[in-house]
């Protein structure tokens, strides 16, 4: 299996945003790059190679599944798992997102000290 | 320690730190949102009124998934709460405007409330609706094909405040999971009329499913064969033909109170900080509520504050051994209850037993992988809950015992001494019970009691209180109510049982209640005085021809 190192993490609250740092970054012991909207994060994709993306799902602009649109057309989303963050906790809807191209959904609210367990997680069935 | 356990006191400190620049937000946001739930009854502009209920909505939903992570778990839930309520009226569009004046309230009540973060435990929403609000209804789907029998399921359901929905064919089912997944459903294995039976149905639907339904049976086949292959689709209950409701509805509790089960309290007591948090790391990654103890005599406030389950504790601590400690845990009646696993890396078995005689309970070595930690505690904190639950609880009911409920009208009637605020409580009694056990025998007779305990707790708020005040009478505490606003509830609550059809021996039968109300209001003194009032107020509904609330 691959080793896991680079997160690219969009999010449009600073707080969520914040805390994920801290908990990717100390309990993973991953790199985090935090960027604050869908833009952010195309700007930033190529430069920062990321193994591994979190997306928020509801940001002003450009939501989630866009930004996962545009994404797809830059990387290979195969190799690089594109993961949504989301309050919504419908079945339908994560069949929905998965039906984009996410490779799985984490639910809101996350607990901070399990996070970098759910990416490793999901990390290691994308790599069966 | 580790690399690793270090980190993780680091961060611990850090979302501290996050938490409670969390909060301070709060006090900003919160007040802007019960602005905005006020602002949207006054809009006179259909229109305009969706864009803001739209607005409220998307509020909603980032509070529901913030909060939870900085500790606000409650807020988070109340918020997704109202989230799924705003929803709901934006997708249905039936803006009455006296629905959307509910949600405003809660809304704004909401937003004035004071959130602390956990695992302090939130205090009782000082105001909350009165029953409870749309979106805590389950949803039910019934796939029936005869419409008379669906239909009276679905009524009956309704009463019991569920939001049941009748399908008579497969299509029209699909159609309606397309749009909502509800929260348990219910299917009949004949469908003379479709091309699969019930169960082949469900088994499908199941295959097609992130997470598998709750699934209740329906049928006239009681036969070996019919029940296997329900339990192959994961059915959680069977019924025949003709079906019980009240029992089926019985089932549903029970599936849906297993569902979401109280994550478990275990303390951990090691001067060494370091392990403490890593032991409770791998707890709370087995999704146990965890809090950890350094100084052992700081043991009182904490048993009392936190409540635990189940206490893991180090043997060799420097002020205090585990052993001595234990002893003064068990000095105290009320925590006699509360399991002890020692943790040490003593091996010596003799050392062992003398440690483990004087007041633990088990014994785990250190060190310990995190499979026989998790399932350690998970054992003792599964079987001390169970007791617990048996010893204050009534069999038949879940409901409190005599003596438990009573206590709480006490500490009512005090609260509300105190606030000024009234409370009220009920007495509620099954009329000629006797004759139901008479004429049906006695399991109906539990079966008419066990329904209107679920009816009782469907229909009342999380902050009232409930208990088993006799053979078939009940005592209701509700906190934060008047005298009317008491009877109002309980006449619902009267209406909707009388409504409920038993069978028993082949043959339906209904049941009536009446009940007495009294309130904090009326009386001043103790709470044997307000009971008794309201024992009064009972005798006189008896006497007044039953099936009334006075």
């Amino acid at each position: 299996m691959p080793d896991l190192q680079r997160i690219l993490h969009v999010e449009d609250d600073p707080s969520i945003q914040a805390v994920a740092k801290i908990a990717l970054e100390a309990v993973g012991g991953f790199q985090v790059l935090s960027c604050s909207s869908g833009q952010d994060a195309l700007d930033q994709l190529q430069g920062f190679a990321p193994d591994f993306i979190l997306l928020d799902v509801m940001m002003p602009n450009m939501n989630g599944p866009q930004t996962l649109a545009r994404i797809a057309r830059l990387i290979d989303i195969n190799h690089v798992p594109v993961v949504f963050m989301t309050a919504k906790v419908q079945p339908a809807e994560i069949a929905h997102y998965r039906s984009l191209g996410a490779r799985d959904v984490i639910i809101k609210p996350f607990d901070p000290m399990q996070l970098a367990a759910q990416v490793r997680k999901i990390w290691s069935q994308v790599h069966e | 320690m580790s690399k690793g356990d270090t980190a993780a006191n680091t961060l611990q400190q850090h979302l501290q730190q996050l938490s409670d620049a969390f909060a301070l937000r709060l006090q900003e946001e919160l007040p802007a949102l019960g602005q905005s739930a006020e602002r949207l009854l006054q809009i006179a502009d259909p229109q305009e009124q969706v864009q803001q209920l739209q607005s409220l909505r998307d509020q909603l939903h980032k509070l529901a998934g913030t909060a939870g992570t900085f500790g606000f778990s409650s807020l988070g839930q109340r918020a997704r709460e109202l989230e799924l309520d705003a929803d709901q009226w934006l997708h249905t569009l039936q803006q009455e405007q006296q629905g959307l004046q509910a949600f405003s309230h809660s809304l704004q009540l909401l937003a004035k409330q004071e959130f602390q973060s956990d695992p302090k435990q939130m205090p009782a929403p000082q105001k909350a609706p009165l029953t409870k609000p749309m979106q805590s209804t389950r949803r039910i789907y019934i796939l029936e094909d005869q419409l008379a029998i669906g239909e009276n399921m679905r009524q009956t359901l309704n009463n019991f405040g569920y939001q049941a929905e009748h399908f008579s064919r497969i299509a029209e089912l699909d159609a309606a999971l397309q749009q909502q997944l509800p929260d348990a459903l219910i299917v009949d294995v004949n469908l003379p009329d479709e091309s699969l039976t019930g169960l082949q149905y469900a088994a499908g639907l199941q295959e097609r499913l992130a997470e598998p339904l709750p699934l209740l049976v329906i049928t006239t086949q009681n036969d070996f064969a019919t029940h296997l292959e329900a339990v192959r689709v994961g059915a959680m209950g069977f019924f025949t033909k003709p079906v019980d409701i009240p029992q089926l509805e019985n089932r549903l509790e029970r599936c849906f109170s297993q569902q979401q089960g109280e994550p478990y309290r275990v303390l951990v007591i090691d001067d060494d900080r370091e392990l403490a948090s890593r032991f409770s790391l791998i707890l709370r990654g087995a999704n146990m509520r965890v809090e950890m103890l350094y100084e052992p005599a700081e043991i009182f406030a904490r048993m009392r504050d936190f409540n635990p389950e189940v206490i893991l504790l180090d043997v060799n601590m420097p002020d205090c051994t585990g052993p001595e400690l234990a002893q003064i845990i068990r000095m105290n009646d009320e925590w006699l209850r509360v399991p002890i696993i020692y943790l040490s890396a003593e091996t010596d078995i003799n050392r062992q037993m003398s440690a483990l005689i004087k007041a633990g309970d088990d014994f785990v070595t250190k060190p310990i992988s995190d499979n026989a930690l998790v399932a350690a505690v998970f054992s003792r904190a599964q079987r001390a809950r169970l007791l617990s639950n048996a010893l204050s609880r009534d069999s038949l009911t879940g409901l409190l015992k005599h003596a438990d409920i009573k206590e709480q009208a006490a500490v009512e009637l005090e609260r509300a001494l105190r606030s000024g605020k009234p409370a009220s409580v009920g007495m509620l009694d099954i009329d000629f019970f006797k004759k139901v056990n008479d004429n049906y025998g006695h399991a109906a007779g539990d079966n008419v009691i066990r329904a209107l305990a679920n009816l009782l707790r469907q229909r009342l708020r999380r902050i009232d209180s409930l208990g088993r005040y006799g053979g078939e009478e009940f005592l209701v505490v509700l906190p934060d109510c008047t005298a009317e606003q008491a009877w109002g509830v309980l006449d619902e609550i009267r209406q909707r049982f009388a409504e409920l059809t038993f069978i028993a021996s082949g043959s339906e039968f209904s049941v009536t209640l009446s009940a007495g109300v009294a309130s904090t209001a009326d009386t001043s003194n103790s709470a044997s005085e307000l009971l008794e009032k309201a024992d009064q107020a009972l005798y006189a509904a008896k006497h007044g021809g039953r099936n009334q609330v006075r």
